[in-house]
């Protein structure tokens, strides 16, 4: 099915570099958000953007023109209804996602595709009660989207098959690295790569090792290019503990993905990692 | 240094013998095995014991050792599916015995980790980082427990993705994917652990499971059934992956 218009929700860090990942393909983008502001900051990024790859020769004047001007920024969700895909990248709140979809499946044609970049929530629970559930499907952009190759395509427990495919087939066309994943905790990354940050905890709550130590074994022994304390420091202490909280309470307290009391007091005590100026390492001076 | 003072003794079963063989070697160390240990006696100046899967033979090996090296010849042991410290306690000299652990290929490890057993002797903790060091490799030393830091951390990444090509969530092939273009992994998890090797993998995360005694090490069915299958990755052509036959390789 060919794609001739894209519906994006929310403008903000995600939902910006996501159209912007779209009108670099040549897809017109409807950029719906509720708060001017917003928008006014995403077409300013979006004109930054295209201007650094002009200085950069990757494209010409007239392409940067163009590409601007494929991006409308909207705060009407009526305007979407031509939409054959929508992405939704509101704020990780189910309530006002529900809310989000519910309108959406009652002004998008029923065989347009519904996407969300949730990163926690549940594609199923989204989806719940919904008309034809089964184009409601996740797909989880990398932060930041327009350079962080991957996307998960979430498959909901009522996701059709054929969707899917459609889902993977258009993040392909956008230049990126789709994989598949059913509708589970942290889906892959965000799973898989719990241990790197809570192993690394409880080694350091252990006593076996060191911050600077651990991280100095995990690239130099383990290759990683970043350690697991100065990785936190980077994502946000914060971040990172909500991240595994959400996968613990969400695969029912399995003791794997338990969270770590050491992150919890860095958090309480505002030591959040660099963009605080503090977290396992002193940003300050 | 004289040859007698380069003499080694390697023995043990994991991936890990046939790389040490080859570096030491490089390194221009005389190895000896344990079946050698007899003529050797009075040359032998380092042990080094790597089984990992199979703890009555690691058993055996270091009671042999124990029993037949003079005293004052250090033994070097992977501390990684048991502690130093349990190693140690087997023995009649437990000063001499010191924990280590890395995993393969050697060629990109730039450190291997040391962990003291609670026993071991500081001077024989300061020959143990001098040996590495010797085979061009950094040394960190941390406290005794089962992995180390390295290893520990990425068994249990690779469990976490045993799990969850177990319970079909997503194909191995898009889990190492996922984990190379989504957060920057050199590898993904389960072409990593074919190429480490899924017995070692395994032997860390029982380990850890058994001495702990906690729910968060407990190893994927997966893994452990791929393990008893022998399919232990790339070295017998089968592991998360299938691979094509190779050349017979001599040790
Ligand atoms: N930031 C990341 O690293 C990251 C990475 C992957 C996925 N995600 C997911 O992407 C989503 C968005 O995250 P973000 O970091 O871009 O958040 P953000 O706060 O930067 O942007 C959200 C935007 O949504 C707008 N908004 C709120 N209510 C709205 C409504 N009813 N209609 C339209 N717009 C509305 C807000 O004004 C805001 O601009 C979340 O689900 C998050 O979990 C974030």
């Amino acid at each position: 099915m060919a794609v001739h218009s894209i519906g994006v929700i929310g403008a903000g860090t995600m939902g910006a570099g996501i159209a912007l990942v779209c009108a670099r393909k040549g897809h017109r983008v409807h950029l719906l958000d509720t708060n001017q502001d917003v928008l006014n900051k995403a077409q300013s990024y979006l004109l930054e953007v295209l201007s650094k790859d002009v200085q950069k020769g990757r494209i010409s004047k007239q392409q940067k023109e163009q590409t601007y001007r494929l991006v409308v920024p909207v705060q009407d969700m009526a305007l979407l209804k031509e939409s054959d895909i929508v992405i939704e990248a509101v704020p990780e709140r189910l309530e006002l996602k529900k809310s989000i979809f519910a309108s959406l499946t009652e002004v998008c044609r029923s065989d347009s595709l519904l996407l969300t970049n949730t990163s926690s929530l549940s594609i199923t629970e989204i989806a719940g009660g919904l008309t034809h559930a089964e184009r409601i499907l996740g797909f989880h952009f990398f932060n930041p989207a327009p350079v962080m190759p991957l996307v998960e395509v979430v498959r909901g427990k009522q996701s059709s098959e054929q969707n899917v495919t459609r889902a993977y087939q258009f993040a392909r066309d956008l230049g990126k690295v789709p994989v598949v994943v059913a509708d589970t905790p942290g889906f892959i990354v965000n799973r898989v790569a719990r241990p790197y940050y809570n192993e690394a905890l409880r080694i350091l709550g252990d006593g076996i090792a060191e911050v600077d130590q651990i991280d100095r074994i995990m690239t130099l022994a383990g290759g990683f290019k970043m350690g697991p304390f100065e990785l936190q420091d980077m994502i946000g202490i914060d971040i990172n503990f909500a991240t595994t909280e959400s996968v613990y309470t969400n695969f029912f307290h399995e003791g794997r993905f338990k969270p770590s009391r050491i992150q919890q007091r860095m958090v309480q005590a505002g030591k959040l990692g660099r963009k605080t100026g503090e977290g396992f390492y002193d940003y300050s001076k | 240094m004289t040859t007698a003072s380069k003499t080694v003794l390697l023995t043990g079963t994991s991936p890990l013998y046939s790389e040490l063989l080859q570096l030491l070697k490089e390194k221009g160390y005389r190895v000896v095995s344990l079946a050698e240990m007899a003529e050797n006696r009075t040359e032998i100046r380092f042990a080094v014991e790597v089984t990992n899967l199979d703890l009555e033979l690691k058993k055996a090996a270091i009671r042999e050792l124990d029993g037949k090296l003079p005293a004052n010849v250090p033994i070097l042991t992977t501390s990684l599916a048991i502690t130093a410290t349990e190693v140690a306690s087997w023995t009649q000299c437990p000063a001499r015995v010191c924990g280590f652990g890395t995993l393969v290929p050697l060629a990109e490890r730039e450190l291997i980790e040391i962990a003291p057993a609670l026993q071991t002797a500081p001077s024989v903790l300061e020959q143990a980082e001098a040996f590495l060091q010797s085979m061009g490799k950094q040394t960190e030393v941390v406290v005794d427990e089962i992995g180390l830091v390295f290893p520990r951390i990425l068994s249990l990444i690779i469990n976490e993705a045993a799990f969850t090509v177990m319970e079909r969530t997503a194909t191995a092939q898009d889990i190492d994917t996922a984990m190379k273009k989504g957060t920057n992994y050199p590898y993904g998890p389960l072409e990593w652990a074919d190429q480490i090797g899924l017995d070692d993998v395994y032997a860390i995360i029982r380990g850890l499971h058994r001495d702990l005694g906690e729910e968060r090490y407990r190893p994927a069915p997966l893994l452990r059934k791929l393990v008893l299958a022998g399919r232990v990755g790339k070295r017998s052509n089968q592991g998360f992956y299938q691979y094509e036959p190779k050349e017979v390789s001599y040790r």
